[in-house]
């Protein structure tokens, strides 16, 4: 019974120039049957666009996909857009290609996960406070 | 649930044209709470914008129209918010609300206010306490809401009560002349819109669409022929949008409207599941009590 509490709501988006959205789309699937809300934002994001929809969805969760390399100059800007538009509360997530090496940095900036290839989907589900566990019903 | 200093503090940055908080508040109604503050805030307060519900079955397009008519409204140096629903899975809980993918185009205008809603229970078309979010986004200063149902077919007049204009999409090889006889969502329907009529056949479908649905007699409902891929028809259908009369609204004290209040309470009761119930769902799930017995149980409890 425990699906009837409020699912968390989570924001998945791709920004910048990647276009390689296999990954998230596997991510939003499997956080939908872990009872999930997941409004999936698409792909070629700017970092405007994506905080602006994290606001108006009123989400818990931000997560974003990025392959391209270019994640130490999206995050900062998207932490601190976040933060201007007073939405601190919104946890960010962040999945793809991420070199060890600047997992620390990401996370000093208030990311609060950096899941790497070979996350499973109930490890992040899990971490978002998920509580239906579709296969255990 | 929220507390009270919350929802006042919330409501006055509300008033003083904060988005967070009108943000924050379209999702306590559409959970059910902070209703009465929001009535109390909301009531006497005359505005103009109107609800257009586009409603239709799956794969009809109506993300798809949502997005142009955003553009041409923008166009007009006009603002508006959406207020898209999908469902949400009877087993776990959990929704994959894509509809703004396809209104993408205005992602990051402060003009374009767009939100995705889960729908309860898989049977209805539209959330619960819709027609109070609508409310609010107009307050804020939103020139036009549009509502955006679940894809629910032939059964969907749930938006009928609470939408001021009920636009429905269908497309192309829909069926033959008999799906035009049946009762339900045609009923409904203020405006029919054939969408992708850019697709052979869509000419002959508008053409019986007036035939049936204006047969002597009837009040005429205007059928209009739209391509969002060639942008056909878009500027026409919003003319006619705009020119219509309002429905007779829901503010009167008809039959349905009280039905629909019972509904969005029992709604509301089950918005945590009552733990002094878990007796009867276990004796429900070993097969001691027939579906029916346990239903009736739960609701007497509820009642109480």
């Amino acid at each position: 019974m425990s699906h009837l509490t409020r699912a968390p709501r989570i924001v998945l988006a791709k920004v910048g120039l990647d276009g390689h959205d296999r990954g998230v789309k596997v991510v939003a699937r499997g956080l939908r049957d872990a009872g999930c809300h997941v409004i999936y934002a698409g792909l070629w994001q700017q970092p405007e666009a994506v905080v602006q929809t994290v606001g108006d969805e009123d989400a818990d969760w931000l997560g974003i996909s990025i392959l391209s390399g270019a994640h130490m100059t999206l995050v900062p800007r998207i932490m601190e857009l976040l933060e201007a538009a007073g939405l601190e509360h919104v946890q960010v997530l962040l999945g793809g290609i991420i070199p060890d090496d600047d997992v620390p940095k990401l996370q000093e900036l208030g990311v609060a996960r950096v899941f790497g290839p070979g996350t499973s989907i109930p490890e992040i589900a899990k971490f978002v406070g998920a509580v239906g566990e579709p296969s255990d019903d | 649930m929220t507390e009270v200093v919350a929802i006042r503090e919330l409501l006055d940055r509300f008033r003083n044209g904060d988005r967070q908080a009108l943000n924050r508040l379209v999702s306590l109604v559409s959970r059910g709470e902070a209703l009465e503050e929001v009535r109390v805030e909301l009531s006497g307060i005359k505005h103009d914008a109107r609800l257009i519900a586009l409603t239709g079955n799956s794969g009809v397009g109506k993300s798809t129209l949502v997005g142009q008519l955003i553009e041409h409204i923008r166009s007009q140096g006009e603002t508006v918010a959406v207020l898209a629903c999908d469902p949400e899975s009877v087993l776990t809980g959990g929704a994959l609300l894509g509809d703004r993918v396809r209104m993408s185009a205005h992602a990051g205008d402060v003009g374009v206010w767009v939100r995705s809603l889960a729908t309860t229970s898989g049977r209805q078309s539209v959330t619960a306490h819709l027609d109070l979010a609508a409310q609010l986004l107009a307050q804020y200063g939103f020139d036009h809401v549009i509502l955006e149902t679940v894809g629910a077919g032939q059964g969907d007049v749930a938006v009928d009560a609470i939408a001021d204009v009920v636009v429905l999409l269908i497309q192309p090889e829909i069926g033959d002349e008999l799906q035009w006889e049946k009762a339900g969502v045609l009923e409904v329907a203020d405006v029919v819109v054939v969408h992708k009529g850019d697709l052979p056949g869509a000419a002959q479908t508008e053409t019986q669409a007036r035939e049936l649905l204006n047969l002597p007699g009837c009040e005429e409902t205007p059928v209009v022929r739209v391509s969002s891929k060639t942008k056909e028809g878009i500027a026409e259908l919003w003319e006619l949008l705009a020119d219509l009369p309002s429905r007779q609204r829901v503010s009167s004290r008809d039959t349905r409207r009280l039905l629909r209040l019972v509904q969005e309470y029992i709604a509301d009761q089950f918005a945590a599941w009552p733990e002094d119930m878990n007796s009867v769902a276990e004796d429900w799930a070993a097969g001691k009590l027939t579906d029916a017995d346990a239903v009736q149980r739960i609701l007497a409890h509820v009642v109480d």
